[in-house]
């Protein structure tokens, strides 16, 4: 038996405009007090009607042209009819005959994964269950309810769980690098659902499993693992069963994280017909092709091709790469860092303290990178004098945070530190022959052990009160005590 | 003094001129709402102490000298499917009995705004679902001209308000006929205005693509003043339209009727229509033809389409409108519930009256799947027919002129259990809103059993001032619309 | 397309879509009423509209927006000032929901 899965992925992204989708209330929910950000038109009051985000479709069409997508220049939304008491009208605006944008591609480890669409829709309100005196109660915030949201749909091309987490992140870090959303799975501003189902070569017949779309997977790892099991339950299902997909018997199933894995949701009796229709309160929205060319020349360079520049611009390795564009902010603050047209060992230079020594102060602060605490001169200063080794590169490390801390020239900060290193061979060579000829029997333990001239290095250090290159120190006593 | 006779600029010149004040003006219609209305019960609510809080206000700053709108002093009613702030808006129905609004429609504050008073909300057809205001969740509204006949619908209080005087206007919406059809019935004048001339903000939604805030009045030029002010975009309405509003009052006497070619559709005067009907309606447009108008026959063959394109549309629309009725953030709600659907279901299913529960389940048919194409897209299409039907006819005349309903007044109760009969004698006034364009419904006569006679004027789109102009002049060379019921 | 005349299943499964209970009366009383006004809806037969194109809107408007820029909301009050049942600013539903 061969098994190839078949995975597709819907993944919802939260647009973080300023307003909701249909009205102009505030879209911040996320720790806002419940209720608070509400509107008739959001709340779903009788006589409300809905008024378009034109930023939020703008931003879904940009998206959907960062995936390499087709704009549909007429577009228009439509009603979604089912009830839930999150749903303040009982039906929610989307799009489904006439999405804004169609037929795009990513392509993740040499595989081209196709988009089908991308489309606007509104967030629902947030339902919490309790239960109070033995009652069950379900309490609901409509703050979240009408916040954009675009819906991504891929064709089912995905073949492994490592292939759906890579797309993931790569659809992220494209979504972060537009500047449209967090897209924060952990906080919900991404939330992604697979559908899965397995091609099953078997005795040289093809059979396909039934489909199985899963919910409630609320992070990376989870959908990795909730398309594993499926993978593996499918398989078992197959082989007990020999059920082959039909219309009528794609199935929902939740993720349990705890238990690690699926089970079968109620069915919702009746719950699949939506009876969509068209949107009569809302008129068709028209984009000109001068509207959606103007929307293409606003998208920034992206991480891909950002990947290619750095790479053969800046002559830095992948892995460098790879790591600087994995946070948005990191990049830019990069970008800013090494200004325009520089040398590749320039580049090289800050890579590595953004890598290095900033990465690792911001991972232990809780504040954010603040781009404009970056100043290209500071960097280039610090550049030109670790290669003129006037500062050595692991002060240098210090001194860069130290200067984004306190906003002054890191050589300033060195020569008031003390940390600015003589390198001038003769004055080197008066602090070593001084050290020669106060330390006799430290020149005989060299002459015997050549390992032991650490000793030496050190008294020429602390005699140059710590100013002197070391490394240089040690190629000139080494020089001068000879073999 | 009679202030029930005053046009709105005699209301508001009076004050001006310190020959009455607001609360003289209030206080008399709160009198003769108390004698007339327990006969026609028109109002669901009678706005007492608001109405003589805003005299108050408004006499104070005619008191001061300082400016005072419009419309001020005149008496509004408004139909109780418009919401008001602070003030029940039950849509005559049990699910929103108690309901106070968090907010005001967009067409009542624009007439606050300008110093009209609200006197009162009036009875309709349950959420505007009806013909002959009989489905209402609270009370049938008795026709004044013969108590035990309907007084049409659905905006049926409002008509017979005006009717008797209650009030100096009357806001109602027309969906399908629901002011054209009972100014008719109630001998009074109606203007359903273009869709999307007036804004859909605030009041309870029936049908999103139909739906045409509009208004009654004893005669033209208090129309126009009304429409005037509410008419124009709302940044709350995507659907309101962004055209210049006329001076609609003063243009009334614009029109030449020399030469203005009426045209007259002959599906409109043939099959069910009584006979007194039809006779009386031609006669209104032989007035226009001593005038110097021209009659010309003309035909609009999908007429008898327009039914089948209303109700399927219609209560598709409304099926969705009315999903948000679930008793959680306002209106009525069962509290013994165990499970969610059960809540849902039992919710509805308790408050919600008939005529409400008919058309949802006719819309959810008629939009889930398996369906839709059959009904749904296929209505949609010919909506696309009938509608051209209309602007083609009035490329080549000025006007059309039609009866508004085939027969008068019925009997209260005549119709109730059978739904299609009731839905079939919209026939007159449907097509007018799948097409989209206005109508202003005019009196025309009593017939033998003195019952009211009215018609209807036909425009093309955004074409009410040429509307109102025929309709006023037709009111200064008639007296039709002088006649009044005695209660 | 031939007549469709509902059946009390399809009633009752229409119902449960539209999510409203009706009494055994109202069901009784509702079929027919129903099945004459959908059977009505077959008088759209006799037209040919394979040409035309639906209209779902009226008027010819387009790209009607709201710019992203925030207005006051209602106050938490006034929001929940119709509810039918509210607990610490949640609007509260009581019945059970499974998952």
């Amino acid at each position: 038996m061969k098994i190839t899965p078949i995975i597709g992925l819907e993944v919802h992204v939260e647009l973080k405009t300023k307003t909701k989708m249909f009205c102009n209330c505030s879209a911040t929910h996320f720790h806002i007090d419940p209720n608070t950000h509400t509107c008739p038109v959001c709340l779903g009051l009788p006589g409300a009607l809905p008024v378009p985000n034109k930023t939020a479709c703008e931003w879904c069409i940009k998206l959907g042209l960062a995936l390499g997508c087709s704009a549909n220049l007429i577009s228009f939304f439509e009603r979604k009819n089912y009830f839930y008491p999150d749903l303040a009208k009982g039906y929610q605006l989307t799009q489904l005959e006439k999405p804004f944008v169609i037929n795009g591609k990513i392509n993740i480890d040499g595989h081209d994964i196709r988009i089908n669409r991308a489309h606007m829709e509104e967030d629902t309100g947030k339902s919490v269950h309790i239960t109070e005196n033995g009652q069950d109660l379900t309490l609901i915030d409509f703050n979240r309810c009408g916040v954009p949201l675009v819906e991504i749909v891929s064709e089912p091309d995905i073949i492994s769980p490592e292939m759906a987490r890579n797309y993931l992140l790569k659809l992220q870090q494209i979504i972060r690098y537009l500047g449209i959303s967090d897209a924060d799975i952990e906080k919900g501003s991404m939330r992604c659902e697979p559908t899965i189902n397995l091609k099953i070569e078997k005795d040289g017949k093809d059979f396909y499993t039934p489909l199985v779309e899963v919910k409630n997977v609320a992070s990376l790892t989870g959908v990795q693992n909730a398309i594993q099991f499926e993978i593996n339950r499918q398989t078992q299902e197959f082989e007990k069963t020999g059920e082959e997909k039909s219309k009528t018997n794609k199935t929902t199933r939740g993720w349990d994280a705890d238990k690690n894995q699926t089970f079968l949701q109620r069915e919702k009796e009746g719950s699949s017909d939506y009876r969509y229709f068209p949107e009569p309160d809302i008129p068709h929205i028209e984009f000109s092709d001068a509207e959606i060319a103007k929307i293409k020349s606003e998208i920034p360079e992206l991480p891909d091709q950002k990947f290619v520049r750095y790479q053969k611009d800046l002559g830095l390795n992948d892995y460098d790469v790879t790591q600087l564009l994995a946070d948005v902010n990191f990049s830019a603050a990069f970008e800013k860092s090494i200004g325009q047209n520089p040398t590749a060992a320039f580049a090289k230079f800050n890579a590595n303290l953004f890598l290095g020594a900033i990465k690792t102060y911001f991972n232990e602060s809780k504040d954010d990178l603040d781009i404009n605490r970056i100043n290209f001169d500071y960097f280039k200063n610090l550049f030109d004098a670790v290669s003129k080794s006037e500062i050595s590169a692991t002060a240098a490390k210090y001194l860069i945070v130290e200067s984004y801390q306190s906003q002054i020239d890191p050589v300033y900060i060195a020569k008031n530190e003390g940390l600015i290193q003589v390198s001038d061979t003769s004055a080197i060579e008066n602090f070593a022959k001084q050290v020669i000829e106060s330390n006799p029997k430290a020149v005989e333990d060299y002459k015997k052990n050549p390992a032991s001239i650490g000793f030496l290095i050190g008294q020429l250090m602390k005699a140059s009160g710590g100013s002197a290159n070391p490394s240089l120190a040690k190629e000139i006593l080494e020089r001068l005590l000879g073999p | 003094m009679d202030f029930s006779t005053l046009t709105i600029n005699q209301i508001r010149q009076g004050l001006l001129d310190k020959k009455f004040t607001s609360v003289e003006i209030v206080n008399f219609f709160l009198d003769r709402i108390k004698k007339i209305d327990p006969q026609i019960k028109a109002f669901i609510t009678i706005t007492d102490e608001f109405a003589l809080n805003q005299a108050n206000i408004l006499d104070e700053k005619i008191k001061k000298g300082e400016s005072i709108g419009k419309l001020a002093g005149s008496i509004m009613a408004v139909k109780d499917i418009y919401l008001t702030k602070d003030i029940q808006t039950t849509s005559s129905s049990q699910v929103l009995n108690g309901y106070i609004p968090q907010y005001s429609s967009t067409v009542y504050q624009r007439l606050i705004d300008e110093d009209a008073i609200l006197i009162g909300k009036t009875n309709t057809d349950v959420f505007a679902f009806g013909a002959s205001t009989e489905s209402s969740g609270y009370f049938t509204t008795k026709n004044p001209w013969n108590l035990e006949m309907v007084p049409g619908g659905s905006s049926g209080g409002s008509a017979a308000a005006v009717a008797t005087n209650l009030c100096h206007f009357a806001l109602g919406t027309d969906t399908g006929g629901s002011i054209r059809q009972p100014s008719s019935l109630c001998s009074v004048s109606g203007l359903k205005p273009t869709y999307g001339r007036n804004s859909r903000y605030g009041i309870t939604a029936m049908a999103s693509s139909f739906d045409c805030p509009g208004v009654f009045g004893n005669n033209i030029e208090d129309i126009a003043l009304v429409t005037e002010i509410t008419a124009g975009k709302d940044i709350h309405d995507t659907t309101s339209v962004d055209n210049k509003v006329p001076s609609y009052s003063q243009n009334l006497n614009k029109v030449n009727l020399k030469g203005l070619k009426i045209g007259l559709p002959k599906e409109y005067f043939t099959g069910a229509i009584d006979p007194e009907v039809k006779e009386k309606v031609l006669a209104a447009a032989k007035e226009f033809e001593k005038q110097g108008a021209t009659l010309v026959d003309i035909s609009l063959p999908n007429t008898d389409l327009g039914i089948a394109v209303y109700y399927i549309l219609i209560p598709s629309e409304i099926s969705a409108n009315m999903a948000r009725y679930d008793g959680i953030r306002f209106g009525q709600a069962v509290t013994d519930a165990t499970d969610i659907i059960s809540y849902y279901m039992q919710t509805r299913g308790k408050f919600m009256e008939p005529e409400v529960k008919r058309r949802i389940l006719i819309g959810t048919y008629a939009l889930s799947s398996g369906y839709y194409d059959a009904y749904y897209t296929k209505a949609a299409k010919v909506r696309t027919i009938i509608k051209k039907e209309f602007t083609d006819a009035l490329k080549n005349i000025d006007v059309i002129l039609a009866p508004c309903s085939p027969t008068p007044a019925w009997k209260i109760g005549e119709k109730v259990n059978d739904p299609l009969k009731m839905y079939l004698a919209d026939v007159y006034t449907v097509c007018i809103n799948v097409a989209g364009v206005p109508g202003l419904a005019l009196p025309c006569g009593l017939n033998s059993q003195n019952l009211p006679i009215g018609f209807q004027l036909i425009g093309n789109f955004f074409e009410e001032e040429k509307l109102l102009s025929l309709g006023h002049q037709f009111q200064q060379f008639t007296d039709f619309h002088t006649k009044k019921p005695q209660l | 397309m031939s007549s469709q005349k509902i059946s009390m299943a399809e009633l009752e499964y229409i119902a449960k879509l539209a999510r409203i209970n009706l009494s055994e009366s109202e069901k009784t009383t509702f079929l027919p009423q129903l099945e004459s006004v959908i059977e009505y809806f077959d008088i759209l037969n006799k037209v040919d509209t394979s040409n035309i194109e639906p209209t779902f809107r009226v008027n010819d408007q387009s790209n009607v927006f709201h710019s992203d820029e925030i207005k006051e909301s209602l106050p938490v009050d006034l929001a929940l000032s119709t509810a039918t049942r509210t607990k610490d600013n949640y609007f509260v539903v009581t019945a059970t929901i499974k998952k």
